[in-house]
Order: C-alpha cells, then sequence, then structure tokens
C-alpha cells in the first residue's frame, strides 16, 4: 500500500466520520425548511423542495426567542465573568506553589468535576432554597454553573501559568516591581491567550446548559434557550420544523463563533504542552 | 575599599537540607566578585538571597550599609542577568530595557531617552523595536545586560550569564561584561560554574562547596596557595594531578606509583611516617628524556589541540602533563617528568587541608 494511497483512504475515513458526526446538525438545518407534508414524507428528502424560510422570523416572534437567548447570554456572561476572575487566581496559585496543601487542593478540584450536574442539583436546591438565593434565579444558576465549570477553567489556565517561566517574574521582582505588578504586566498578558480560549470554551458550555436551569429558573420570562427549547416537547408534539427552527437560531451563533476562532483555540489549547 | 555587600553568618534551609552554612563574606565598592563551585554547591542560592528572590533562614544580608535581610526584591536596589536572560517575550527591546524604568514611574520621553544612551554603548540601537524572539542569543544576551545597567543600582548580579552562548562568543563576552564593570565603576557579583569564566573576569574569587566556603581571594592567590584539595583540583585546567605519599626524613616523602618507591623533596615539614597528598599542576611538569627528570613513567596516550599537548602516563595514578608546543611522544615511550621543588603542593591526608 503506497504512502498516497494510505493518505487518501484515512482522510475518505476522516470525512466519513465527520460525515455522520455533523448529520444530526444537518438533518436539523433541512427539517427548519421543510415544509409539514415534507417533513413526514417516506423516503425522506434529504434537501427540501420548497425552503421555507419564513419559519425563522415566525418561531422567534412566537416564541419570544430574544427573551430566551437573553437570558442564555447573561447566565453565560455572568458564569464567565465569575469563573474568570475567581479561577484565573485560583489557578495562579496552583500553578507557583508546591506543597502538601496545593495537591489536596487540585485533587479537590478534579473531584468536583467528576460528580454530574443532575446529582449536584438536589443538594444546591436544597441550599440556594435555604439561603434565598433561589429569590434570583438567574444569580443562582450563574453560581452554580460556576461551581461546576470552574475546575475545567483552573486545569487548562494553571497549565497555561506553568508554562510561563518563573524566571520572568524573578526578573520582574528584580526590575522592582511588586508581586502583583509583575503578575499584572508580566504573567497575565503571557497567559492571556490560555485565559481567554478557556473563558470562551466556558461561555460556549453555560450558553447550552440545562439541567441547573431547568431546575433552579420557574419563571418563564427568566428561562435561557436550552430550557425554552425543552418547552416545545411534549408527549404529542409533532411541530419539528419549528423545534428545529428554534434549535438552529440557538446554535448557529455559537457555531460560527467556534468556526471563526477554533485555530486561535486549538493554538491556545496546545501552546502550553508544545513550549 | 568601602564594602558595598555583606553577608554576615548567613543560612538557609530547605526543609532538612542545608544549603548555605554559616557564610560570611564582604564584598567591596567596586569590586568584580566570582562565586564559583560545582553545581549544587549554593552559588546561585546565594545571588537569589542577595536579590531577596530566597528567604534565608539566618544570619544577615546589608547593600551599601543597609539591612536589607527583610526586604522585598524591590527595595534592594539589584539589577540582575538571568542564565535564561529572562527577557519579557511580550515586549520589545525598548520596552524590557525600560520596564524597570516605568515601574518606578519615570516619564516616558525620558525612558526613551535612556534606552537610546544604553543602547548605543552596547550595540542594539538597530534593534529597539525587535522582540526577543527576533534576535539571536548573543543579541538577546546584550538586551539583559543592558537591562541591568540602564537603572544604575547598587550591585549587579549575574547568574551564569554566559552558559547558553557557543564558546566563541562566550569568550569575547568575557572581555566585554569586564569592561562594562570598570566603565560603570559598578560593583558585580557573579554566578559561574566555570573556574576560567571566574580566574579570567574576577578581582576575587570565592569557591563553594556543599553550602560552604572552601577559599576566597584573588584569582592568582587561589592558583598559587590553594587552601586545600578540592579547590587545588577545582581551580586550574586539566586539574591539578594528586598523588598519594608518605613523609620521610629530611622534609621528603615517597609516592608509589607502581613501579616502586619515588623520593621527593617537599616543600614544607611533616610528620614523619604521616601521609599527605602531592600535588603538582600539569603545566608545571616538563617532559625530558627518560633518567633526566624525577623520575620516568610510560605514556598512555597523547591528545594535540595543535598550540598544547596534553600526555598522560600509564601510572597508578595517572598522571596528566601539558606541553607547550608539539613535543613527539608516543604511547609506550617511557619519558622522564621534571618539575620544581617550588611546584610542588603538599595536602593533608585526612583533612585535605593545605600543609
Amino acid at each position: 500500500m503506497s504512502e498516497t494511497f494510505r493518505n487518501r483512504l484515512l482522510l475518505v475515513i476522516a470525512l466519513l466520520l465527520a460525515a455522520i458526526y455533523l448529520f444530526p446538525l444537518y438533518w436539523m438545518y433541512i427539517t427548519a425548511l421543510k415544509t409539514g407534508s415534507e417533513m413526514f414524507a417516506t423516503p425522506p428528502s434529504f434537501w427540501p423542495d420548497d425552503p421555507q424560510w419564513s419559519i425563522f422570523p415566525f418561531v422567534f416572534q412566537l416564541k419570544g426567542m430574544g427573551r430566551f437567548l437573553w437570558n442564555s447570554a447573561v447566565i453565560a456572561s455572568g458564569s464567565v465573568a465569575l469563573i474568570a476572575v475567581l479561577g484565573t487566581g485560583a489557578a495562579y496559585v496552583l500553578a507557583r506553589y508546591r506543597n502538601a496543601w496545593v495537591d489536596v487542593g487540585l485533587f479537590l478540584v478534579l473531584m468536583l468535576q467528576v460528580l454530574p450536574a443532575s446529582l449536584m442539583i438536589t443538594p444546591i436546591f436544597v441550599l440556594f432554597t435555604l439561603t434565598g438565593i433561589l429569590d434570583f434565579p438567574r444569580t443562582a444558576v450563574i453560581l452554580a454553573i460556576a461551581a461546576k465549570s470552574m475546575p475545567f477553567f483552573i486545569v487548562l489556565v494553571r497549565a497555561t501559568f506553568m508554562s510561563v517561566p518563573m524566571e520572568l517574574e524573578e526578573a520582574a521582582l528584580v526590575d522592582g516591581n511588586s508581586r502583583v505588578g509583575a503578575f499584572w504586566s508580566i504573567v497575565l498578558p503571557l497567559a492571556r491567550n490560555g485565559i481567554l480560549v478557556s473563558a470562551i470554551l466556558i461561555f460556549m458550555q453555560a450558553f447550552g446548559e440545562f439541567v441547573y436551569s431547568k431546575s433552579l429558573i420557574q419563571e418563564i420570562e427568566l428561562q435561557p434557550s436550552s430550557v425554552g427549547l425543552n418547552a416545545f416537547m411534549g408527549p404529542n408534539t409533532n411541530e419539528w420544523n419549528r423545534i428545529m427552527a428554534f434549535a438552529s437560531i440557538y446554535v448557529t451563533p455559537i457555531l460560527a463563533t467556534f468556526v471563526l476562532l477554533q485555530r486561535r483555540i486549538v493554538s491556545g489549547l496546545t501552546s502550553g504542552a508544545l513550549k | 575599599m568601602t564594602t558595598q555587600i555583606e553577608f554576615s553568618g548567613v543560612n538557609k534551609h530547605y526543609g532538612a537540607y542545608h544549603a548555605l552554612k554559616d557564610i560570611n563574606l564582604s564584598i567591596g565598592k567596586g569590586s568584580f566578585v566570582a562565586l564559583v563551585g560545582p553545581s549544587g554547591c549554593g552559588k546561585s542560592t546565594l545571588l537569589r538571597s542577595l536579590a531577596g528572590l530566597e528567604k534565608i533562614t539566618g544570619g544577615d544580608i546589608s547593600i551599601a550599609g543597609e539591612v536589607v535581610t527583610t526586604l522585598p526584591p524591590r527595595k534592594r536596589d539589584v539589577a540582575m542577568v538571568f542564565q535564561s536572560y529572562a527577557l519579557y517575550p511580550h515586549m520589545t527591546v525598548e520596552e524590557n530595557l525600560t520596564y524597570s524604568l516605568r515601574v518606578h514611574g519615570v516619564s516616558k520621553g525620558e525612558r526613551k531617552k535612556a534606552a537610546a544612551e544604553v543602547a548605543a554603548t552596547t550595540g542594539l540601537s538597530d534593534l529597539l523595536h525587535r522582540y526577543p524572539r527576533e534576535l539571536s542569543g548573543g543579541q538577546r544576551q546584550r538586551v539583559a545586560m543592558s537591562r541591568a545597567i540602564i537603572r544604575n543600582p547598587k550591585a549587579f548580579l549575574f547568574d551564569e550569564p554566559l552558559s547558553n552562548l557557543d564558546a566563541a562568543l562566550r569568550v569575547h563576552m568575557r572581555k566585554e561584561i569586564r569592561a562594562l564593570h570598570d566603565r560603570l565603576g559598578a560593583t558585580s557579583v557573579y554566578v559561574t560554574h566555570d573556574q576560567i569564566e571566574a580566574m579570567t573576569m574576577a578581582d576575587h574569587v570565592v569557591v563553594l562547596r556543599a553550602g560552604i566556603i572552601e577559599q576566597q581571594g584573588r584569582p592568582l592567590d587561589l592558583y598559587d596557595k590553594p587552601a586545600n584539595k578540592f579547590v587545588a583540583g577545582f581551580i586550574g585546567s586539566p586539574a591539578m594531578n594528586f598523588l598519594p605519599a608518605t613523609v620521610a626524613e629530611g622534609r621528603a616523602a615517597t609516592i608509589d606509583l607502581g613501579k616502586g618507591p619515588i623520593r621527593l623533596t617537599i616543600p614544607v615539614a611533616a610528620p614523619i611516617g604521616s601521609s599527605v597528598l602531592i600535588g603538582i599542576r600539569p603545566e608545571h611538569i616538563t617532559l625530558t628524556a627518560p633518567g633526566e627528570g624525577r623520575f620516568d613513567a610510560p605514556v598512555a596516550f597523547t591528545e594535540s589541540t595543535g598550540s598544547t599537548t596534553f600526555v598522560s602516563t600509564a601510572t597508578n595514578p595517572e598522571l596528566m602533563v601539558v606541553e607547550t608546543g608539539r613535543r613527539m611522544v608516543a604511547n609506550g615511550d617511557l619519558v622522564g617528568l621534571a618539575f620544581a621543588d617550588t611546584a610542588v603542593h603538599v595536602f593533608d591526608g585526612a583533612t585535605e587541608k593545605r600543609l
């Protein structure tokens, strides 16, 4: 088997796997555009005969998607802001100090990530009810998401900090700066890429978060898009095209952002590893 | 000469590990001091303690008469050149040079002027707007030096600054650093594991081993009168030959190289019958025809660099001889070894101290 043939074969396999993986996404877009009868036709059509573009503004209006998307954005931004501020500090300390307590801390941080949201939600719900945080449902969700996603952020950003040589900080100290000053002017700018990439990943995660939002937010006008989408579903659901239109409006901005930033995200994630 | 830097009774523990043991050292204003020793001897720890990057666990350090033991690095007013140069990768050369000035609140105009002046003296004028990654090793080294001299600090600290350069550039930078020191009239402390750097650059060499100062003094004093076997072996290249010997009557000692006892005259008195170590530097031995030297030995092998020839003898212990010029001896030849009585160093066999 020659080298080029093998490469082509691997490429074909990769394309096939990608096609299988991305098929649901494709199905979402074309189902949204199909008419009611085309949707249920057998055999199914793989391209809509008469694309119903008007479904997007229609569903957006009907379901008040502006509200849902706004809530998703508020929750995601709030979580990212909280995680970035607290997580960056924690990651720096865990990267720079080595002793038994730091190891314990790191272990606990990693343990947090193991616990699934569906398990955590009951104690969180009880705690938030008792403390009254549940009266501010979006804040409650932000806190819950921050607790859930912080470990992931800390682990990624810690690796970034560890790739910044200690000597640079020491040079800044000898040059007359304080530890805090050295952190802001030397370490943070050098770790910026890693922090940004981790924050973007957290944002995407939080934008699609469902379990906490569903459980903690009762009021429809405070719910994010993920819960709004779920509200469509029922035992007798048959308006698939509207659900798919909702889903398309919901995920397309995230997909677009990811495609635009993917080069930076990949390089940001590997920069620490390769240097 | 007034004292610029003083270590008194400095100790440093890392947990149970005792890295610096009761260091007393005073460094005169304007002098160039080299801290030299094998890796792990504590020389870098001593330098980092002086900079404030390590907290000492006992004793005091003072700079220019002020006790700085508990002060953070930024209040000590010293500049340091790191082995890796530690240039800030996200800043241009100019920003690197002026970082300390910016931290100290110097105005932008003044900073630019200072950077231009320093760059002119160190040949960096054309590189001010480059980033460190766009520079060669030698240029980075220059930026690191310039970043130190722009501030006019109380002392310059160098932590093996030349070890990442190639051999030719290293020899060149040695001279340049020393010239810079003389021009600025600065006080410099220079850490190196390379005794040649220490010997050629410093006014005062401090030899450390296992957290202890083994000997300090002018470079040639260390070479001529090493205080113990360790310093004798560390200073000078190739290393001094050591021969175990037994003291005999009349200031003599007998050595045994595997072919029966040989009598040598030693320059000092020692108890008869005690065991000593005879040290002779390779460059102080000359080759003669067999029978014309102090004793004869067969040649094991020779290495020639063109200007000098290194000859090893097939004796136990092996002897190294450095001959200038191209004396042609072949492996297995019997040669005579000659040396002056004054070239013989004698160390106590047990304590390894100079007698």
